[in-house]
């Protein structure tokens, strides 16, 4: 501890045990064989969940057929016009009809098999989630940076590792997006229906967004974005690589990392809400709140702290990072903890705002999650805040790495179900279930990201050897 | 000697030694030497904080965190307390057709009141316990311990050999030693 005491500072080459290489391929190919089961037994039938009967025949005459007909009931009814009767009758029994704002939560399908909507669904939690995570890992680089940290500087190779897996998940994303858009975005849908202001159906609010929530914008923006986000990464992670063959106490480097860090976060504040609105909001296409993009952010940030507090235990039960001791842990352990309580925070005043204000098509967020999926509401709360909060608040659980590593893979499997209620009530309506596809689905992406972080741990050293701040990490103290 | 007529928590309030030292580093080596010899040091003086003393010396674990948490309890159930009265008893009101009872819009209040009574009764204590609640008081062993000097104090128990502490301290890059005979007040 004291200055008297010196630790000697060395590199360590990061090499993947067979162990860990066996592990995460045997959940990847686990997950593969539960979806492709998952994916078998979807009853064709459905939608994934709910009934439904394919009609895809031309919307547009068809909906302003069948507007004329509808002029009393909801407008919505007519522009989606194909809708099945099963599928209404369904959504009566279950009595939300007069709760939608907007007309019911009607079920339709546009494509030859509705029962794939669950796959393009799953698909879309998976990619947005991963996507976003390790979007968080570069976040969390550039932090450290802004903040001018020193502590971190130790275990800095982490996120280096994990933002490098953004371009896999936003991919799949693309893909899941590409497939299933108009059963996913019921606004996708209305798109094509080419609706004038007078025509029967004509939906105010989706036209009044048409000009960000549009096939285009959904591709190109996000494209872009990730790209803006790639481009920062990967300049981050050349001037790291540069700082460790300079010679010592050569700041360059890391004064234009500073810098870099600082543009980075600047765009990151304004972009990362963009893509939440586009690719999560959107399933509720009527419905808005101001604080999702945040909410977004809370959910993605505590799962990325919670993957570099497991990746770091596990590098360290391996032996690996000298260098890192339990103040690091402890630390690591204060900020799940304070952005635990964040995340409920958060998640407790986007409800709360829309309470107060009692308006009614605000609600339908809230009605099929809350009313109709209750045990899956109180148990997000419970597993993402409640369980965690509770261990976290002790010193010595935060110390104790086994603890705090069964919490953090906790918290990255709760938050990954967060994103996927926050995508399957809106779509599938009442019903939804988690199946062995969606288990199956987040064990695939789970390894692959375990595999991903561990083999790029192998590609330089894991010590950043020549960072000005090494040797403050090194003697980091958290205090008795 | 002097008398030394501050404050300092001290156990018996005996005689202490005083040792001075500009350099943390042979502080903290003397530190582990004192300690290594079963002398307990009553508390170390820094203008600047050293890493790893407090563990060095046997400090214990702050009481503070529990201190916080009662405070933290307190304010919720005062906040609970306040509006259950107020909204459910005294005058109830129909705000939107919500119910007169428990509901969300408590939990902001709750929340809010938690952390003010935790962030006051925290400050209160912790100002309270290292008696500075009204001002701070002179308590400087030497003038220069604010400064750039690092100030060493032991308190003299029975059957310690004060000239052997006083020559380690020396031996150890103490600049300067001295004696305060403690007085009850």
């Amino acid at each position: 501890m004291g200055h008297g005491h010196h630790i000697e500072i060395k590199q360590e080459t990061f090499s993947m045990p067979a162990k860990a290489k066996n592990f995460t391929l045997i959940v990847m190919v686990i997950g593969l064989v539960l979806s492709g089961i998952g994916i078998a037994t979807i009853d064709h039938n459905t939608n994934g969940f709910v009934a439904v009967s394919a009609h895809h025949d031309a919307h547009t005459a068809e909906a302003k057929h069948e507007g004329d007909h509808a002029a009393g009931s909801a407008k919505h009814e007519a522009h989606e016009g194909h809708v099945a009767s099963s599928a209404e009758a369904a959504h009566e029994e279950h009595g939300n009809v007069e709760t939608e704002a907007f007309g019911p939560r009607v079920t339709y399908t546009s494509q030859d098999k509705p029962w794939a909507t669950r796959i393009w669904a799953n698909l879309l939690v998976a990619g947005y989630f991963f996507t976003m995570v390790s979007l968080c890992g570069l976040f969390w680089y550039a932090i450290q940076y802004a903040a001018n940290a020193g502590w971190s500087s130790s275990i800095k190779r982490v996120p280096e590792a994990i933002y490098t897996f953004i371009p896999v998940p936003f991919v799949v994303l693309l893909i899941a997006v590409f497939m299933g858009k108009n059963d996913l975005y019921h606004w996708a849908h209305y798109e094509h229906l080419h609706l004038g202001p007078n025509d029967a159906g004509y939906d105010k609010i989706l036209a009044g967004k048409a000009g960000f929530l549009n096939t285009p914008m959904l591709f190109i923006l996000p494209s872009v974005l990730v790209a803006i986000w790639l481009f920062l990464g990967s300049k981050l992670r050349a001037l790291s690589l540069a700082e460790d063959s300079a010679p010592k106490g050569d700041t360059t480097n890391f004064r234009k990392s500073i810098r870099l860090s600082a543009t980075f976060l600047v765009i990151f504040g304004f972009t990362i809400s963009i893509v939440a609105w586009l690719f999560i909001m959107s399933v509720d296409a009527h419905w808005y709140s101001t604080i999702f993009g945040i909410y977004n952010f809370a959910t993605s940030w505590v799962s990325a702290i919670s993957v570099i507090a497991v990746t770091v235990l596990y590098l360290k039960s391996q032996g690996y990072l000298g260098l890192v001791n339990k103040e690091h842990q402890h630390d690591l352990g204060k900020f799940m903890f304070a952005f635990t309580v964040f995340w409920a925070y958060i998640w407790l005043f986007q409800y709360l705002l829309i309470w107060y204000a009692h308006i009614p098509e605000e609600m339908m967020y809230y009605q099929p999650r809350f009313e109709n999926h209750k045990t899956m509401f109180l148990a997000n709360f419970f597993i993402n805040f409640a369980m965690p909060f509770l261990f976290l608040l002790m010193r010595s659980a935060k110390r104790n790495s086994n603890i705090l590593a069964v919490i953090g893979v906790m918290l990255v499997i709760g938050h990954y179900f967060d994103v996927w209620f926050m995508v399957f009530p809106g779509v599938f309506g009442n019903g939804i279930t988690i199946g062995l596809l969606e288990v199956g689905m987040f064990l695939t992406f789970a390894g692959l990201f375990a595999f991903w972080i561990l083999n790029n741990l192998q590609k330089r050293g894991l010590v950043a050897i020549n960072h000005p701040y090494l040797e403050e990490s090194v003697y980091h103290d958290t205090g008795v | 000697m002097a008398i030394l007529d501050k404050n300092l928590s001290l156990r018996n309030r005996n005689k202490i030694l005083v040792g001075v030292w500009e350099d943390e580093d042979a502080l903290v080596d003397a530190a582990h030497a004192l300690v290594d010899k079963g002398i307990h040091i009553h508390d170390i003086y820094t203008p600047y904080p050293v890493h790893g003393l407090d563990r060095i010396i046997g400090v214990k674990r702050s009481k503070l965190a529990r201190v916080a948490f009662l405070c933290g309890l307190t304010g919720l159930i005062l906040m609970v307390t306040m509006i259950w009265y107020m909204y459910v008893i005294d005058w109830p009101i129909n705000i939107g057709n919500k119910p007169v009872r428990f509901t969300p819009s408590w939990i902001p209040v709750m929340f809010e009141g938690t952390v003010l009574c935790t962030a006051y009764g925290m400050g209160f204590f912790f100002f309270w316990r290292n008696r500075m609640l009204f001002a701070v008081k002179n308590d400087l062993l030497d003038d220069r311990q604010t400064d750039d000097r690092l100030v060493v104090a032991i308190e003299t128990v029975e059957g310690m050999n004060e000239a052997e502490v006083v020559e380690l301290m020396k031996s150890k890059g103490a600049v300067e030693t001295k004696e305060f005979q403690a007085v009850c007040k």
